[in-house]
């Protein structure tokens, strides 16, 4: 198991972590720039020092800041750190970037396992760009090259900061698969930081939220987007915007304590339903499509806009009524209030 | 040409510049290629004082490294006393040649060989280690190849320095004659048509590393 309870010190705020990964598991640490994610990677991986705390892989200590000190220096910590630019041996071509970290006996460099070489390369869409030097390799194809010389060295645990920056949208999608393929190969725990909540979420067994430093929320990713812990946690996780509760008509037996109702532009029925949540009406001010959805944005009796992504074009100017599915709500100090009355009594009623 | 370089003992003055050049150059590669790369990466305490020591022989005129040369090293000096019960001296012998020649050229390489290993990404030195490797042997695979062609720009340019030295070798070591005493002294005694051969026998000796130097460092910047 990885274990890492961590401070490090930064010039704007600390950051602080408590994670737990078990070999195997995937965590995905998702927040938005300058959260403090990568400060997480790299402590863990010995390039940033700790102010406090315990970096611990399986029975191995690799930092403590408790007497006895210890620091485990880079080379023998063995965690395979993706960072954000590729970083690749401009001097080395492709396939010995892939090879550099393999040994053989007495430490000599051995050359890459042939087979799970050829599958990374497969894989990962490297076929015909070994004998390449990076300086000929677009930004997409040195990540990936990048991505597969982590995954082709002998580490205990895998580290992976927004591995798939600077992909296609359409390979970015593949490669996520590809990703959790690969990785589901090697036993390891596994860490991957992104700003993409999608990303975060294909990704890992379990999500954790940063901000400003701190792990504002860690559960199963599907948990963390439908009870965020609090109105922050809610924002970074899509989130459009908080409703007064006395701006919402609720079902059953009326409205809860004063509190606020978060939005998901995507979490939205067209009509009153209400065995699905609290309904909000309003006027379209615009539309324009958005993928295969239409980004709506309405305006509430209440006077405030929010964002709809609903499946069929409305028209500007109309009124509208919409039924929030199953929101998180949350108390006046912006906590998640447990149960919200509208869902599972309701249901269970049913 | 053939009547100055064919007189006995008239190629002397090359084999002592040699002599005395190739052992500079490796006393400098030895010793200014860790310290180059200590004041690249910061990792001496006193590093910005070494800095301004190293640019003070760059700056001075060498005449005046030469006067300095003999209070630090001259008969009368603890380092001339101490060499003295070695049986050594630091004054008219090939090692004062020597120790001339490191001290008007070392800054050129120690410089270079900063500049050289600061232009590596320091990154890229963290990435080897994260890949297993231990601060030698990153050097070995990372630093030394992407700094290779600097250093090897340094290594021309102190060579040309050391083999040309004059200024400070004069005062500390009037003899033996390495080639730029001959030229010197040639010039003086009998005239420029003395003097000419042992110009272009310097100049045939001393050009070839630079130029190969240069055309190997082009190549690998070209390639990269």
């Amino acid at each position: 198991m990885l274990v890492a309870e961590i401070e490090v010190a930064r010039r704007t705020f600390p950051v602080l972590a408590d994670l737990r990964v078990d070999p195997g598991q995937r965590l995905a640490v998702h927040g938005p720039s300058g959260a403090g994610k990568t400060t997480v990677l790299e402590a863990i991986a010995g390039v940033v020092p700790l102010r406090r705390g315990l970096v611990r892989l399986g029975p191995r200590v690799l930092s403590r800041t408790a007497p006895p000190r210890l620091q485990v220096p880079i080379p023998e910590r063995r965690v395979g750190l993706l960072r954000q630019a590729a970083m690749l041996f401009p001097h080395l071509t492709v396939a010995e970037n892939l090879g550099y970290s393999r040994r053989g006996p007495g430490g000599r460099p051995a050359g890459p396992d042939p087979g799970w070489l050829a599958l990374l390369v497969e894989r990962l869409g490297l076929q015909g760009l070994l004998e390449v030097r990076p300086a000929g390799l677009s930004g997409g194809q040195s990540q990936r090259v990048a991505l597969a010389r982590v995954l082709a060295s002998d580490h205990q645990a895998l580290l992976l900061d927004e591995p798939l920056t600077g992909q296609d949208p359409a390979l970015r999608l593949e490669l996520r698969l590809v990703l959790a393929e690969l990785i589901a190969r090697r036993p390891v725990p596994a860490l991957l930081v992104t700003h993409d909540l999608d990303e975060a979420q294909a990704f890992g067994d379990r999500l954790a939220v940063m901000d400003r430093g701190r792990v504002l929320q860690l559960g199963p990713p599907a948990e963390v987007v439908r009870r965020p812990a609090s109105r922050r946690v809610a924002e970074l996780v899509g989130y459009s915007a908080l409703i007064a509760t006395d701006r919402c008509r609720f079902p059953g037996s009326g409205a809860p304590a004063p509190g606020w109702v978060a939005v998901h532009p995507d979490k939205v029925v067209m009509g009153a339903v209400p065995a699905a949540g609290p309904s909000l009406q309003g006027r379209v001010v615009s539309v324009h499509p958005s993928g295969a959805l239409w980004s709506v944005w309405s305006q509430l009796e209440s006077g405030e806009r929010i964002r709809l992504r609903l499946p069929l074009p409305v028209a500007a100017g109309e009124p509208v009524t919409v039924t929030l599915v199953d929101p998180p709500l949350f108390d006046a100090t912006g906590q998640l209030v447990p149960v919200p009355r509208w869902s599972e009594p309701d249901r269970a009623r049913r | 040409m053939d009547r100055t370089l064919g007189a006995p003992g008239a190629l002397d003055p090359l084999w002592v510049s040699l002599g005395a050049s190739g052992l500079a150059l490796g006393v400098i590669v030895l010793g200014g290629t860790p310290l180059g790369w200590l004041l690249a990466r910061d990792r001496l305490p006193a590093g910005r004082l070494i800095e301004v020591g190293l640019l003070g022989p760059l700056l001075m005129p060498p005449l005046v490294i030469g006067l300095l040369l003999v209070f630090m090293v001259g008969p009368n000096t603890p380092i001339g006393q101490l060499l003295g019960h070695l049986g050594l001296s630091a004054t008219n012998t090939f090692l004062a040649v020597v120790i001339a020649e490191v001290y008007e050229a070392a800054p050129y390489y120690v410089l270079g060989v900063q500049a050289a290993v600061a232009a590596v990404d320091r990154d890229l030195e963290v990435e080897a280690e994260l890949l297993g490797d231990h601060p030698f042997r990153r050097w070995r695979r990372v630093t030394l190849p992407l700094a290779a062609p600097g250093l090897a720009s340094a290594l021309a340019i102190t060579w040309a320095r050391a083999i040309g030295a004059f200024g400070a070798v004069i005062i500390v070591a009037y003899h033996p004659f390495g080639l730029p005493l001959q030229i010197w002294t040639s010039l003086q005694e009998t005239g420029l048509g003395s003097a000419l051969p042992f110009a272009l026998l310097l100049v045939v000796v001393a050009l070839p590393l630079p130029v190969l130097a240069y055309l190997w460092s082009a190549r690998a910047r070209r390639r990269d």
